[in-house]
């Protein structure tokens, strides 16, 4: 019993009955123990055959997809319809010739501004308001909470409401930047000319509750010694917050670019429910694209071998980050 | 007097003020759209479409009458159904994967740790398509019917949302000492029954937030229910959407409609605020 950890209660002998963990001393020994190695696959099963049966089973069925010729003649043969070779992936990249081709060219376009802008107008938001709310002022406590509400609206409601205030004649966002204060002198068809902008302010509005949860709570964790160490130094606020705040914060957001990216970038909900199932040039992203060739125009060849590329984007995305951001990460372990 | 003239004591009180103001304009502007949702979800057609509103007679037409311009009810009832089906599975099965996470050492820990967070990088389109084709031809070839049910909806979301509730289990399992199931286990509880009856009932608070966290996201999704449902298993999302194809003036009842299904996870989101901040900020803060 020499591994008995300081605080463990004082067992008593261990019962004889038990063989297999005939004395149950806590702490490693014991989530070691075949017993123990027997239990955790058991209790991992059941995640993992959902797992293999929804995600990685399915996944591997898409790529086999992107190689097959699947479209309204062949849908009755499904997965058996005939081999077609790289021709999906030719045409994607390379048929100039294809609408397919500048269709995806487009999306792939309006994906990466809407991410860059969303992500980035989220985490810069987020962490402003957390600065904000970090602050000792009455009424803290409420503020906090109440900052949190937009990310509790469902992404479909976000977009039928902000669709709503987008119109053109009646919207209250025209009529309060042209007719109440005049700082735009014409009304802007939002959803029609400023489409991709139109969908971006709606899910900065929505992201940027979480990202400001995940900054305070990392501010709270800075070490306050620092800061008036610093302030006894002469360094003013943008100094203290230049030097002290942000590299603190770097592994926080490097996990939410990782995280941001990847969501924004399968977005589809608010484009979908703001636009309809074709956004128009200027604001189709990658995944209304993709489900409308595949679902309106059955083109599912087409839909998996574009998926396959953006999934291999988001690896490569993955690798950048990883490159850009492994010293903060290590850090944090 | 200027600002520089001003002692820097009260000087800095004045911009500690005026950040306390910004916080505040900020606050607003946040709040604005929720509140102009609500607003114009009791005002009457006419008013929403000249965009003046009469604000001092508030009317309740608008939630009566969208129960009957679409079959609002059989939406929410599916909705309901399916999101607290599927958090309740992938709440469950994320309790025992989280629980091996956090407290069991064996092969391959690593490894499924990693997956789970792998599949967050793989875009719905990707499973999607198969899942789809797989859906219609297990209805053409066996007696399983998953294409349009609720079962097939369920097993979807179960497994998508499965992932995120593990990593929230196994922070909220990380936080409960060991000392409790050692104890119970030297009372003779083997580990399992330990898990049972002495750690879940302490990780109470963090599995309600995980249920809460899972049935967020199932009500949320759109993608899937519009490619694997037509007619029985349709949830809310595609409601409000034929909503918007078919009545598109009646903006009165859309926004009632907005508020309607905003309110039940508006209202679990803060019941269980204080868990759920902490799932969610934790994966992040702590790595």
């Amino acid at each position: 019993m020499s591994t008995h950890s300081p605080t463990a209660p004082i067992a008593p002998p261990a019962p004889p009955a038990a063989p297999e963990e005939a004395a149950p001393a806590p702490g490693r020994r014991l989530t070691s123990s075949r017993s123990g190695r027997r239990l955790a696959y058991g209790l991992i099963a059941p995640a993992v055959v959902f797992m293999v049966l929804v995600h990685l089973l399915p996944t591997a069925g898409g790529v086999l997809l992107s190689f097959k010729n699947l479209n309204t003649f062949t849908f009755s043969q499904l997965f058996a319809a005939p081999w077609n070779g790289l021709e999906n992936y030719r045409a994607i990249l390379f048929d100039s010739a294809n609408p397919l081709h500048s269709g995806f060219l487009g999306a792939a376009r309006n994906t990466a501004i809407y991410t860059a802008v969303t992500v980035g107008g989220t985490l810069a938001g987020g962490l402003g308001i957390a600065l904000l709310v970090n602050r000792e002022f009455r009424g803290r406590r409420v503020v906090r909470t109440l900052m949190l509400a937009p990310y509790v609206v469902p992404s479909f409601v976000v977009g039928v409401l902000w669709a709503f205030m987008f119109q053109s004649d009646s919207g209250i966002i025209n009529r309060v930047l042209v007719d109440g204060t005049g700082i735009l002198s014409e009304r802007p068809a939002w959803l029609l000319d400023h489409s991709l902008l139109a969908i971006i302010i709606p899910s900065v509005w929505r992201g940027m509750p979480l990202a400001m949860l995940i900054f305070l709570a990392g501010l709270q964790s800075l070490p306050r010694e620092l800061y008036e160490a610093a302030a006894i130094d002469g360094a003013g606020p943008w100094q203290r917050f230049r030097y002290i705040t942000v590299p603190l914060l770097r592994p926080l957001i490097a996990i939410q670019l990782l995280f941001g990216v990847i969501y924004s970038a399968y977005q589809f909900t608010i484009p979908v429910v703001m636009l309809g199932s074709n956004p128009g040039p200027d604001a189709d992203l990658m995944m209304t694209l993709i489900v409308r060739q595949s679902f309106s125009n059955n083109l599912f060849g087409f839909g998996a071998a574009a998926s396959t590329l953006l999934t291999l984007a988001m690896l490569v995305w993955v690798a950048v980050w990883f490159r850009a951001f492994r010293r903060d990460l290590e850090a944090a372990a | 007097m200027t600002m520089l003239s001003l002692t820097p004591r009260r000087r800095r009180r004045l911009a500690g003020m005026g950040l306390t103001a910004l916080t505040y304009v900020v606050l607003a502007l946040m709040l604005a759209p929720i509140a102009w949702l609500i607003l114009s979800s009791l005002q009457t057609r006419g008013h929403l479409a000249d965009g003046v509103y009469d604000v001092l007679h508030p009317t309740f037409a608008a939630f009566g009458e969208m129960w009957r311009a679409v079959d609002f009810g059989r939406y929410f009832v599916n909705s309901l159904i399916i999101c607290t089906a599927s958090a309740a599975i992938a709440t469950t099965l994320a309790s025992f994967a989280g629980y091996a996470l956090a407290r069991l050492s064996f092969r391959g820990a690593r490894a499924f740790g990693t997956s789970v967070v792998a599949t967050q990088l793989i875009p719905g389109s990707m499973f999607l398509l198969p899942l789809f084709l797989g859906f219609i031809w297990l209805k053409q070839n066996t007696p399983i019917q998953l294409f349009d049910t609720h079962v097939g909806m369920i097993l979807v979301y179960t497994a998508f949302f499965a992932p995120v509730a593990i990593w929230f289990m196994r922070y909220f399992f990380q936080q409960i000492p060991r000392e409790l199931e050692e104890a119970a286990m030297v009372d003779g509880c083997t580990r399992f029954g330990a898990l049972l009856r002495v750690v879940l009932p302490n990780a109470a608070p963090g599995v309600t937030a995980t249920f809460v966290y899972a049935f967020l996201m199932a009500w949320d999704e759109l993608l899937f229910v519009t490619a694997l449902t037509e007619h029985t298993a349709e949830t809310i999302p595609i409601g409000i959407r034929n909503f918007m194809g078919n009545y598109a003036e009646e903006y009165a009842q859309l926004m009632a409609a907005g508020v309607v299904s905003t309110i039940p996870v508006m209202v679990a989101f803060f019941a269980t605020q204080r868990w759920l901040v902490k799932g969610l900020t934790a994966g992040a803060v702590k790595g």
